[in-house]
């Protein structure tokens, strides 16, 4: 026998089966079950993982801007015998721990790619094989086309160097981080400074609150 | 109060008890409903496991070690607990002196906790009615975050490279910086006064923040840079914070903050003792932190839930009194009681189930092998290798017996710095 009494106690049962269903899996939800396909970026693309620090992006630009700074200037385009510059270390003075070569290589690479042999680069961080290298020789182990005992290793006209300082602020509206990406070229013999270019970079966001 | 999730169940007794009593039916008319609220109960709940089936649970075999176990959690963990055992595993592995793994995974750890997280959907369901907090990427609240930074600045100064380490301890006093007591902003005391040392170190200035340090430390005396010495001394040692949910419904986040034991150590190298006193105090930074914007939005959820829960409670009490009245004195059938029982009746329930669902429950999920106390020492020594030992003191100077740990200092060359990593911590 039904009554109307039980048909409406149907219908709610039915809708609390409906209302358990949604509640018990509320926090249990796979996101993106079939997972995110892999977008490929342009380095110098703001990708969309992204915070107020050093990326790649940044690299690129600031690479590129002082690569081409440095073959203007007369040191190296008016140069009589082609320079020989050696690369130091750039100082990381953010707050941002990084890979700090990256910076150095990609301005080696850019230079070498558009200087058409304007400049070369000495491979300092090279010495402990090349002068295993040149050891085997002397020793008579492998053969040399020149003679070993002269030292042929160049010696730096100029040092490549750079600096990367920051200034962070934080406040209930969110993070703001500058970074002042300067570069250096050092005359080895002098100590001059013949060349200095620098790029600046700003960015800010904010958190979502669950995060704050 | 009654807990809401049991709401339906006393819906159910309650209409049964007041059909049998008040109806006058007979026995299958008066058994109806209940069968039906029963059946209803019933499947509501096969629905509700069903759905819930596809959790994941994997078995894990332990092995006692735990950068092993923590990996092996790590991989059975959800996603957004990675960086949770990214940060366990890390700090066994520097205990254990696998820097290489402890390395790695703070890397990992600063990857995903180091940027901006915006436009997230599991921080967008971790603020939600229905989800906990936890649902969010755990990247830890405040002073976790600030060790996985001084954690990391350790291993760059050990691999030659104090400027990426100064980074680590700047970063590191930057997460602290949003304390909502302007006293309790950025007030590490190492990661001011390792800032200076790093500074020093690479030819630069070093004074500002020795004079922040100085600050933060409140009085204690901080040793002097001293830009010889070439090994570095980093010391730990207590059980760190531990966190747990308190409030009506777990909503808010709390600190268990039990003093431990050591207080002080002291290194003896060469016939000579080096102190080690307490610079830093994660109890202390965990709790002066002030409240969060998370804070507000579980307190919002809590008061949902009860509004809800009281909601429910009424709707449900006037549906009872409306059934109580269903049928008239001459025994004629009240519809109008009836409807509004029924229309009650659902009212309570959804409000029951909305509040059953809604998650206020605080993130608990924590770095569970912190130390308490931090500390640092700098000091000179000539290559080669030197026999050492550290000892622990209580608060009153005692040498604590059982926890002193003999060691071997290696100096392989004295134009870079030595790092030693000493931990009371035995995981």
């Amino acid at each position: 026998m039904t009554t109307p009494l039980h048909s409406r106690f149907v219908v709610l049962a039915g809708l609390a089966a409906t209302s358990a269903f949604f509640a018990g899996c509320a926090s249990q939800g796979v996101s993106n079950p079939t997972g995110v396909p892999v977008t490929e970026m342009g380095a110098s693309e703001r990708g969309f993982v992204a915070g107020t620090g050093v990326e790649s992006q940044d690299l690129v630009t600031v690479t590129d801007k002082m690569a081409r700074s440095i073959l203007a200037i007369p040191e190296i385009a008016n140069a009589q015998a082609t320079p020989r510059i050696a690369l130091d270390p750039v100082v990381n003075d953010t707050r941002f721990p990084l890979n700090k070569d990256i910076f150095n290589d990609r301005i080696r690479i850019e230079l070498n790619k558009h200087s058409l042999g304007k400049v070369r680069f000495l491979a300092r961080d090279r010495m402990k094989a090349l002068e295993r290298e040149r050891d085997l020789k002397q020793g008579g182990q492998v053969t040399a086309s020149a003679d070993p005992n002269v030292t042929e290793f160049r010696g730096a006209d100029y040092f490549l160097t750079g600096k990367l300082s920051g200034m962070t602020t934080k406040t209930s509206a969110g993070t703001s981080d500058y970074v002042l990406y300067s570069f250096q070229l050092i005359d080895a013999r002098t100590s001059e400074i013949v060349w200095e270019d620098s790029a600046e970079i700003k960015k800010q966001g904010l958190e979502d609150a669950a995060y704050r | 109060m009654m807990p809401p999730s049991r709401a339906p169940a006393r819906l159910t007794m309650v209409l049964h008890s007041e059909s049998s009593a008040q109806c006058g039916e007979g026995r299958v008319s008066r058994r109806l409903p209940v069968a039906a609220a029963v059946r209803g109960a019933a499947l509501a709940a096969l629905v509700a496991l069903a759905g819930c089936a596809t959790a994941p649970r994997t078995n894990i075999l332990y092995t006692g070690d735990p950068v092993i176990d923590g990996n092996a959690e790590r991989v059975a963990a959800r996603p957004q607990d990675r960086v949770m055992w990214d940060y366990r595993i890390a700090a066994s592995a520097l205990r254990l002196g696998n820097y290489e793994e402890a390395k790695a995974k703070l890397d990992d750890a600063i990857l995903n906790m180091g940027g901006i997280i915006n436009n997230s959907a599991d921080a967008a369901k971790a603020r939600g009615l229905f989800s906990g907090e936890n649902a969010k990427v755990f990247i830890g609240e405040p002073y976790e975050r600030v060790m996985a930074y001084y954690y990391r600045g350790i291993l760059y100064w050990l691999d030659g490279q104090p400027d990426n380490a100064r980074a680590c301890f700047r970063t590191g006093e930057f997460i602290d910086a949003d304390a909502e007591t302007a006293a309790y902003k950025s007030d590490y005391v190492l990661l001011d006064y390792l800032d200076g040392l790093a500074s020093l170190k690479l030819a630069a200035d070093g004074t500002d923040a020795l004079k922040r340090a100085t600050a933060s430390a409140q009085g204690r005396a901080l040793p002097e840079y001293d830009p010889q010495a070439n090994v570095l001394v980093f010391a730990e040692f207590g059980t760190g914070p531990q966190k747990y949910a308190g409030g009506e419904y777990g909503e808010q986040l709390r600190f268990m903050t039990a003093d431990s034991r050591v207080h002080s150590a002291a290194l003896t190298v060469n016939d000579r003792t080096i102190a080690l006193p307490a610079y830093d105090d994660l109890n202390f930074q965990a709790t002066t932190r002030g409240g969060r914007v998370m804070d507000y939005i579980l307190g919002n959820k809590a008061v949902f839930k009860r509004n809800a829960s009281n909601v429910g409670d009424v709707a449900l009490l006037g549906g009872v009194v409306a059934a109580d009245n269903m049928r008239r004195y001459n025994g004629s059938k009240n519809h109008d009681a009836e409807n509004a029982a029924i229309a009650l009746g659902a009212i309570g329930l959804f409000s029951k189930l909305a509040s059953a669902a809604t998650t206020p429950h605080a993130d608990v999920r924590m770095w569970n092998n912190l130390p308490q106390r931090l500390s640092f020492a700098a000091l000179r020594l000539p290559a080669g290798q030197h026999a050492a030992k550290i000892e622990y003191f209580d608060g009153e100077g005692r040498r604590l017996v059982g926890l002193t740990q003999e060691l071997t200092i290696v100096v392989d060359d004295v134009t870079r710095d030595t790092v030693v990593f000493l931990s009371e911590l035995k995981r």
